[in-house]
């Protein structure tokens, strides 16, 4: 039963007061919040007509960013690959990503740790993330990106610095960031040039000048006061506003920040649309957090965001939480005895944090790493990316759309009263939007 | 879903008869729309436009639809879909001086369209996905394009399935969606020019037999201008 302290809250208290320190873990919330799963599409039946899969045209092309850069950013797909550390992920993860993203004509984002040249040489599209932390940031890797992204926050930890343990801090890591090997690195929350939307402004302006304006600029924010927070990024010159849910995932965050900052993707993705509309700027809107599936997809879309990133889902596909990995003799090797030795059974495990994944991925370990077949993962990622656009396409017909962008909030209702009133759509059988009609 | 007729003449000897002509062709789509009907009549005074809720041959006879004469017409018979059947919701739709639109189909990203209109100020008076059309076109028209480019981005903009019949003072225009499966039938003769839903809505008017009778292609502007 449900009660004030279970076993799992003594449990953690008892862990505090053995060790005086915090529970830091990896991914996303793990408590039930009202997600896209509570909403539900309205299909194509007499009153509206349906395309037929086979011969009718659903575009997915996706265009970003075409309101100050020469050079847009153009998407085959809606469905893009998140930020993601070289650090917290192993090279031939990054390597991976980018491949398979390169394959669909999506773009893949490089993380709280600098550009490799492996993911940049495998990304068509690549993004290049600016952090409070500043790790690996210069202006050379700025000038080969594709465009840029200012991280003001994520939705796993918004307000709070990124985090990785010294057994991730291998001599690679460490040089791309100016660390020493081996030590725990907590980095800055704030960036130092930034405080505010008017300093932003002028960072914002300083990239567009390094790039000679060929570039997006991206503003990344972790969702809490959402619809101010767009606007203000907007109001600082972002091209794309990317607003990541308190689902959204991480490789190592303290689980209070986890599964007590922020909101619901569900919640943020409607604000951050309903924001954008009411500025009427040409801006687009990438969503993240607890994207897994094309109905996630859609349903994004329909509330008003043009694109959706999309990170744990990616290395789930890569791997993530299988009880085996595919050696290169092509025998499969089962790993269970790992997960055991991090106390978790594969489905179950969240440990990027501590750099001893079983299957290779949030590793910095030689032997680790090795597990991971790069060639193996990026089919596996190309093939989840491209059963998102197919299952999106396949709803957006079903609507009677030529195109996924033009699904629209009213070809939704909502399971939940708590759904219906955070994402403005009428609860299910009835024209009932809490807050709006009554 | 709806009944749509149209007739455009070029030989003022027919003007006279342009009332009486319409309402025979108004009579053969009156099962396709049996809760509301509408007619714009361009005649010597301009366009007048009369709607009402019920029986579409009761409907043209109340009107006094017979006895009109004029140079253009169109009528709309309507089975209702997702909108009120109201008289404000019954076709053509008329949002700016001399311009008609009536549609058959459903429109199925209307609401976006909508908002996107409102948020330039247009003002809409119904809930009806047609009149989003119609305030779009007259939107367009005001903005300088003329009536083809505007047609033509009705089907750059709009999702879902239509054949629309749009006309001005002086001119007669049919439109389809990319699939085209809601029916238009054109007919023309050196006389006039004819768009219906149904082929039976076209056998009474005069000099049929010698008419070139077709359909329009897929997002394919068939426009006339006087
Ligand atoms: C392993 C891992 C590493 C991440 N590293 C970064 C990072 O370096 N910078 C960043 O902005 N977000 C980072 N994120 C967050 C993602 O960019 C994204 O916001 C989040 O994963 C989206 O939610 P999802 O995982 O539910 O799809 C990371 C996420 C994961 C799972
Ligand atoms: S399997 Fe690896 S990538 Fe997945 S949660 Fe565990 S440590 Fe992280």
């Amino acid at each position: 039963m449900n009660h004030t302290f279970p076993p799992s809250v003594i449990a953690e208290i008892q862990e505090r007061a053995a060790l005086g320190r915090y529970a830091i873990r990896g991914l996303g919330a793990r408590r039930a919040v009202p997600s896209f799963d509570d909403l539900l599409l309205l299909t194509a039946s007499a009153s509206r007509y349906p395309l037929e899969g086979y011969r009718e045209r659903c575009s997915t092309t996706t265009v970003l960013g075409a309101r100050n850069a020469s050079q847009p950013v153009v998407l085959d797909i809606p469905i893009t690959i998140a930020g993601m550390s070289f650090g917290a992920l192993s090279a031939a993860a990054k390597d991976a990503l980018g491949r398979a993203a390169s394959e669909v004509g999506t773009s893949t984002t490089t993380g709280d740790g600098g550009m490799t040249p492996e993911e940049r040489s495998s990304s068509k599209t690549l993004v290049y993330q600016c952090l409070p932390s500043r790790y690996g940031f210069n202006p050379d890797d700025l000038r080969k990106a594709d465009a840029v992204e200012i991280v003001l926050g994520q939705g796993a930890k918004p307000g709070g610095g990124g985090m990785l343990l010294g057994q991730k801090v291998g001599p690679r890591v460490a040089a791309m960031r100016t660390l020493p090997e081996g030590i725990d690195q907590r980095s800055a929350s704030r960036h130092p040039d930034w405080t505010g939307p008017d300093d932003l402004t002028i960072k914002i302006l300083e990239l567009r000048e390094a790039t000679d304006w060929r570039i997006p600029v991206y503003v990344k924010v972790g969702a809490t006061r959402v619809e101010h927070d767009v606007k203000l990024a907007i109001a600082a010159g972002a091209d794309v506003v990317v607003v990541d849910g308190m689902q959204g995932g991480t490789a190592a965050t303290q689980s209070a920040f986890i599964e007590h900052t922020g909101i619901p993707t569900l919640a943020a993705v409607r604000l951050a649309s309903d924001a954008i509309a009411e500025v009427g700027a040409d801006v687009q809107l990438i969503v993240s957090g607890g994207v897994r599936s094309g109905a996630d997809v859609a349903k994004a879309l329909a509330l008003g965001a043009d694109a959706v990133s999309i990170g744990v889902g990616a290395l789930v596909a890569l791997g993530c939480n299988d009880s085996a990995y595919t050696a290169e003799s092509g025998e499969r090797v089962d790993v269970t005895g790992d997960y055991r030795k991090l106390k978790v059974l594969p489905g179950d495990c969240a440990h990027c944090h501590t750099g001893a994944c079983p299957v290779g991925i949030a590793t910095q370990d030689p032997v680790l790493e090795r597990r991971l077949d790069p060639d193996t993962g990026a089919e596996r990622v190309a093939n989840y990316l491209r059963s998102l656009a197919m299952e999106t396409t396949m709803l957006a017909r079903a609507c009677g759309k030529s195109d996924v962008h033009r699904l629209e909030p009213e070809d939704l209702v909502a399971l939940t009263v708590e759904a219906a009133a955070m994402a403005r759509v009428p609860l299910a059988g009835t024209s009932w939007i809490p807050g709006v009609t009554g | 879903m709806c009944g749509i007729v149209g007739l455009h003449l070029k030989d003022p000897a027919l003007e006279p008869q342009l009332g009486a002509l319409l309402s025979g062709m108004l009579a053969q789509v009156r099962e396709r729309g049996p809760d509301s009907a509408g007619v714009g009549v361009y005649g010597p005074g301009g366009l007048a436009v009369r709607k009402g809720v019920g029986d579409p041959v009761a409907l043209a006879e109340e009107f006094g639809l017979a006895g009109m004469r004029g140079h253009q017409a169109v009528g709309h018979t309507r089975m209702a879909t997702e909108s009120a059947i109201t008289v404000e919701g019954s076709h053509p739709f008329s949002p700016r001086p001399g311009l008609c639109l009536v549609h058959n189909g459903s429109f199925a990203n209307h609401a976006t369209v909508r908002r996107a209109l409102e948020a330039e100020g247009v003002v809409f008076d119904t809930d009806n996905d047609s009149e989003v059309a119609a305030r779009f076109v007259a939107h367009r028209l005001d903005r300088g394009d003329d009536l083809d480019k505007a047609l033509r981005l009705v089907c750059d903009v709009f999702d879902g399935f239509y054949t629309l019949l749009v006309t001005t003072d002086d001119e007669f225009a049919v439109v389809r969606d990319a699939v085209a499966c809601k029916p238009a039938i054109l007919a023309e003769t050196p006389a006039w020019v004819a768009m219906v839903s149904e082929y039976r809505a076209l056998v009474g008017l005069p000099g049929f037999a010698a008419a070139r009778v077709f359909e329009p292609g897929p997002e394919e502007v068939c426009l006339w201008k006087r």
